[in-house]
């Protein structure tokens, strides 16, 4: 006992000295936004923690630093995904950070529902001219822009010139059509008895479904303008789509599907990188890992096909914007600096350094002519700036918040054989019109 | 006499709310008032950032009406609290009524089982995401071993929620500590006598261990009813993007209030959907809390 | 000191045991016994063994990947050993974000949780367990009632409260709380001091003892290995935490461990080797607590069973 009470009492005393530390003095100028220097302090909120892009945005911040007498921005990194939850709370809470990196696809709904500031006394003149037009629009709600986009990206097609030789294809002929894609994929396909050696191509890896159903109707199930007058889900044409896809299932085999794709789901160990996958639908970065994983893998880069001549190389993108959290203390300051992160220099050096699809158009074309990537970097950064101009967005309507939920389900039970995709395309419509009157 | 005895019964009394005090303040210092925000909010639009009008029982009609993933969800998780917490009870008590033996290195045995239960976290459900791999994950490989030929786990709408009892068995190594813990203070007495009684080791073992830590069993079997009912992050990190697919079949109950109150910003709906949860549970709790005097034995109650 | 305290306590026992029996039939007896216990010992390791294989075969797994190059882990298929043994990812993993300052913060945090929870829990429980007063049944519903509302619909108003006290970017939100008490352990340290016979505390009322000091001298001795579970398990809470740290700190000098494991986690890509290493550093502690405090449990035995 008397063991234990003196370990009790030491706990306690070094206890009461870990309490000095920073962790226990509160604030009680919650309001204080100025520095000792008497700079204004900019709260930058991002998810770039990690080893690659934590260099290059604190240097990035660093500059602008440097470059500024009278604000000085402070940049905190928070997890991936659960930052945002940290900024809902802080917002809730009118305590908010002065700039945040968000996800582009809800920025209509958070301007909607208060959350991000709107920027339009900002953003006037030909400011929106230097951003992709699918990117910018998606930005706004009722006219008015909520965050400025800063990276992007885009889906093309990677595939494997040597394979392309052994089978007398054309390397620097890839497929340009739904068709050839299906007949290259055909040709491409190595199998002894029931197992394949390499597989030619899947279209569901690295892409869902709805990507092929973009490209196939070049538009969004709300139409052009995004509108939910629209709703075209339950179209003969999607309907077409997903029995396409499903045929590719059936012809491969569903256990040699659900092989492949536990290794791709899991970033680890691509068949790709390993040559039993002659080709396969990514974002642009994908590169960044060939090259440091599969060094001498000679590959090839080319935009999705089309669904018939002359229908369009849609693809599908997504995104990040900064925007200015509803409460931020000072929104000029914090403009000042989503103004510099989003211009032409910055971004192209993120472009380079990151390897990453940037919002601002010179700036993604500066950097596919950078001489700071290879000349394998330039030609994949070339291809997706070329993808950029054909790729679309799929921002949840206002009225349809989170309307993929009622379609994935759907679709999942179609590829499980429990429905018909007439079946589930039309309780798919039935559900997501019933989420759009409930919202209206 | 008789006012003696009030004086002592009043006395009694003071001294228990002196006891439970540091509760009572903490909850109206922190929980109480979030806890009727909430309630409110539930008979609201609430959107956390521009509105809280009231809206009367709308999310509620809505919610048992219309909301099919309401149902889906509801039904995924009495799925799921229905088979994890009979499993993991009865594999804690196994596990610990093993571990309560003088075997060698039986030190070394514990700290093992209760690995995975310290182990919390993203982390671990990716550990079992690569696991569960039907082409190349390990279980699939041990299960090969012994000629079964392994399930889609993850990726067949069947699988999905035994893939989760499967890892939540795992780590049963928490609640194997309470038992542990209560089956140390069983009296060696007792063990004991029913040896000179000639009691054989299964006889002593529903005779006298089983009854013993009855009060600790009643408290894994209440706890981890209302722990499962509110499974979550399993759900939000093994089902691919947090939608609880494939097929809805991992849409648990917490995951789809996730959904609505930070997806969609629907708070008011989410906060109706806690309530209704909460009157689930509670009455699932009333009934336990009911049941336990037929079968609970506390060595220390007044009869 | 090579035998652990229970295999010396065991073998006692055996001395003991042997030492008892007079007679010679007495001797078969016990004997006998012994052969039966012996078999059970062995049935009993076997089957630890076994099931501690199944224990441990995802933690190999997660072994070998922290030792892997992010190279082999990429490759196709997976090696269940590592090619060539990467230590260095440990240092790599511990150097990717300030990992010293975040334990030293978990360290903080963790221990005015564990002294919090398990002094405030076990005077709260042992007032719902042993005293009879008007009220009780009502308070202990609320108490169980606190665990049933899923978090998710407070966090953002408890959020708002804990800022309106200035509390957000210090550890008080994280500390406090833990000092008034928590369902979960007050309902499990309730049904430890259930089992103290009631003859004993009104032996002590008898007397002249009050309850704090029947508290302090009867039920915290009588609850070792309650408490002990206790305090394992709000360490193991405190440690764990992710979205208490996560929501409350600002300032990336206060992080935690959990925090700084998030890093390798990004949008894009996991660096699994690192996550790995790094989770199984930020495990250690928390694995030889559990070794060393073990013995808690057993001097519960002692205590309880009146042995000694």
């Amino acid at each position: 006992m008397k063991k234990t009470r003196l370990f009790l009492i030491s706990v306690t005393i070094s206890a009461l000295i870990l309490s000095g530390c920073a962790g226990f003095q509160t604030s009680n100028n919650d309001e204080a936004n100025v520095n000792e220097e008497g700079k204004t302090v900019v709260d930058f909120w991002s998810f770039w923690g990690s080893e690659l892009r934590r260099p290059i945005i604190d240097k990035i911040v660093a500059d602008f630093n440097a470059s500024q007498d009278e604000i000085e921005v402070k940049h905190t990194y928070s997890p991936w995904g659960d930052i945002w939850t940290k900024e809902l709370a802080a917002i809730a809470a009118g305590n908010p950070p002065d700039v945040v990196i968000n996800d582009i696809n809800a920025t209509a709904l958070r301007g909607k529902e208060n959350q991000a500031m709107n920027l339009s006394e900002f953003t006037g003149g030909d400011f929106s001219e230097k951003f992709y037009p699918e990117l910018w629009n998606a930005t706004l709600y009722e006219g008015d822009s909520y965050g400025i986009p800063f990276n992007t990206d885009t889906r093309v097609l990677f595939y494997n010139k040597d394979a392309f030789e052994e089978v007398g294809l054309d390397p620097e002929d890839p497929p340009e059509t739904w068709a050839e894609l299906e007949e290259y994929a055909a040709k491409l396909d190595i199998k002894n008895d029931d197992e394949y050696e390499r597989l030619g191509f899947y279209p569901l890896w690295g892409v869902g479904y709805d990507v092929w159903l973009l490209n196939a109707n070049g538009e969004n199930y709300f139409g052009e303008d995004n509108n939910t007058d629209t709703v075209n889900i339950n179209t003969e044409r999607n309907v077409e789509v997903l029995n396409w896809l499903k045929s590719w299932r059936e012809r491969i085999g569903v256990d040699v599907v659900n092989a492949f794709q536990a290794q791709i789901d899991s970033q680890q160990g691509n068949p790709f990188f390993s040559g039993d996958l002659a080709m396969i639908v990514q974002q642009p970065t994908f590169y960044q890992q060939i090259s440091e994983y599969a060094e001498d893998l000679n590959f090839g880069v080319v935009q999705l096909p089309e669904y018939e001549p002359g229908n369009g190389h849609t693809s599908w993108g997504g995104g990040f914007v900064a925007e200015i959290p509803e409460g931020s203390s000072d929104p000029e300051a914090a403009w000042k600096f989503i103004e510099y992160l989003t211009d032409q220099e910055v971004q192209t050096y993120w472009a380079v350094e990151n390897f990453d699809n940037v919002a601002n158009i010179e700036g993604a074309e500066a950097a596919a002519q950078s001489g700071d990537l290879t000349e394998e970097g330039q030609m994949v950064y070339q291809m997706a700036v070329e993808s950029m101009e054909n790729t679309l967005l799929t921002p949840a309507p206002v009225e349809a918040p989170g309307y993929y939920n009622f379609i994935n389900p759907q679709v999942d039970e179609f590829f499980l054989g429990q429905k018909t995709a007439e079946e589930a395309l039309a309780q798919a419509e039935a559900d997501i019109k019933n989420l759009i009157e409930k919202n209206q | 006499m008789g006012k003696r005895k009030l004086t002592m019964r009043r006395k009694e009394s003071i001294y228990g709310y002196i006891f439970i005090l540091p509760f009572i303040v903490g909850f109206f210092a922190f929980t109480a008032g979030p806890l009727l925000f909430s309630l409110a909010g539930s008979f609201t639009d609430y959107n956390i950032t521009s509105q809280m009008d009231f809206i009367g029982v709308e999310n509620y009609q809505s919610l048992i009406m219309e909301d099919g993933l309401f149902r889906t969800s509801l039904w995924n998780t009495i799925y799921y609290v229905a088979f994890s917490v009979p499993l993991t009870t009865l594999g804690a008590i196994f596990i610990s009524s093993l571990l309560n033996q003088n075997v060698p290195g039986i030190r070394y045995f514990r700290t093992l089982y209760y690995l995975p239960a310290v182990l919390s976290g993203v982390g671990v459900y990716l550990l079992w995401m690569q696991l569960l791999e039907p082409g190349t994950g390990m279980v699939n490989l041990l299960l090969g071993w012994v000629g079964i030929d392994g399930p889609n786990w993850l990726y067949d709408p069947d699988w999905t929620k035994p893939s989760l009892i499967l890892m939540k068995l795992w780590s049963v190594g928490g609640s194997m500590l309470l038992y542990l813990a209560s089956m140390q203070g069983v009296s060696k007495h007792l063990y004991e006598a029913a040896e000179i009684d000639g009691a054989s080791r299964g006889r002593q073992f529903f005779h006298i261990t089983i009854p013993m830590i009855t009060p600790v069993i009643f408290f894994d079997v209440v706890t981890s009813t209302i722990g499962g009912f509110q499974i979550f992050q399993e759900a939000y990190i093994m089902s691919g993007n947090g939608e609880g697919g494939p097929a809805n079949s991992l849409l648990f109950y917490n995951l789809y209030m996730w959904n609505q109150a930070f997806g969609s910003f629907n708070m008011g709906y989410a906060m109706a959907m806690s309530w209704i949860l909460f009157v689930i549970v509670f009455i699932l709790t009333i009934i336990n809390l009911k049941l336990a005097p037929r079968w609970v034995h506390y060595e220390g109650e007044e009869k | 000191m090579a035998k652990t305290n229970e295999e010396t306590k065991f073998s006692d026992e055996q001395d003991r045991l042997e030492s008892q029996s007079g007679t010679n039939t007495k001797i078969r007896y016990w004997e006998h016994r012994g052969n039966r216990n012996n078999m059970w010992q062995i049935l009993n390791f076997v089957l630890l063994a076994a099931g501690s294989l199944l224990v441990l075969s995802p933690l190999w797994w997660m072994f070998a990947t922290s030792l892997k190059t992010m190279g082999e882990v990429m490759s196709y298929p997976p090696s269940f050993f590592p090619e060539s043994w990467e230590w260095t990812n440990y240092i790599r993993a511990w150097q990717a974000a300030p990992f010293t300052t975040y334990t030293l913060n978990t360290i903080t945090i963790t221990t005015f949780v564990v002294i919090g929870s398990v002094v405030a829990n076990s005077f709260i429980a042992y007032g719902f367990a042993k005293i009879p007063f008007r009220g009780k049944s009502i308070w202990f519903a609320i108490v169980l009632s606190t665990m049933m509302i899923p978090g998710f619909v407070t966090l953002i108003p408890q959020y708002v409260l804990f800022s309106n006290l200035g509390w957000v970017n210090t550890y008080y939100p994280l500390i406090v709380p833990h000092f008034f008490g928590s369902a979960f352990y007050i309902f499990l340290l309730r049904q430890f001091y259930m089992t103290i016979p009631t003859e004993l505390i009104e032996a002590a009322k008898m007397e002249g003892a009050n309850h704090f000091y029947i508290w302090w001298k009867i039920g915290l001795p009588l609850t070792k290995p309650a408490l002990a579970t206790v305090a394992i398990f709000s360490f193991n809470g405190a440690w764990n935490d992710f979205l208490g740290p996560l929501l409350y700190l600002n300032d990336e000098n206060l992080y935690t461990l959990q925090l700084g494991l998030a890093v390798f986690k990004g949008q894009l890509s996991t660096q699994w080797n690192y996550l790995m290493a790094g989770s199984l550093l930020v495990l250690l502690p928390v694995i030889l607590l559990f070794f060393f405090f073990q013995k808690y449990f057993i001097q519960g035995i002692n205590l309880s069973s009146g042995g000694k």
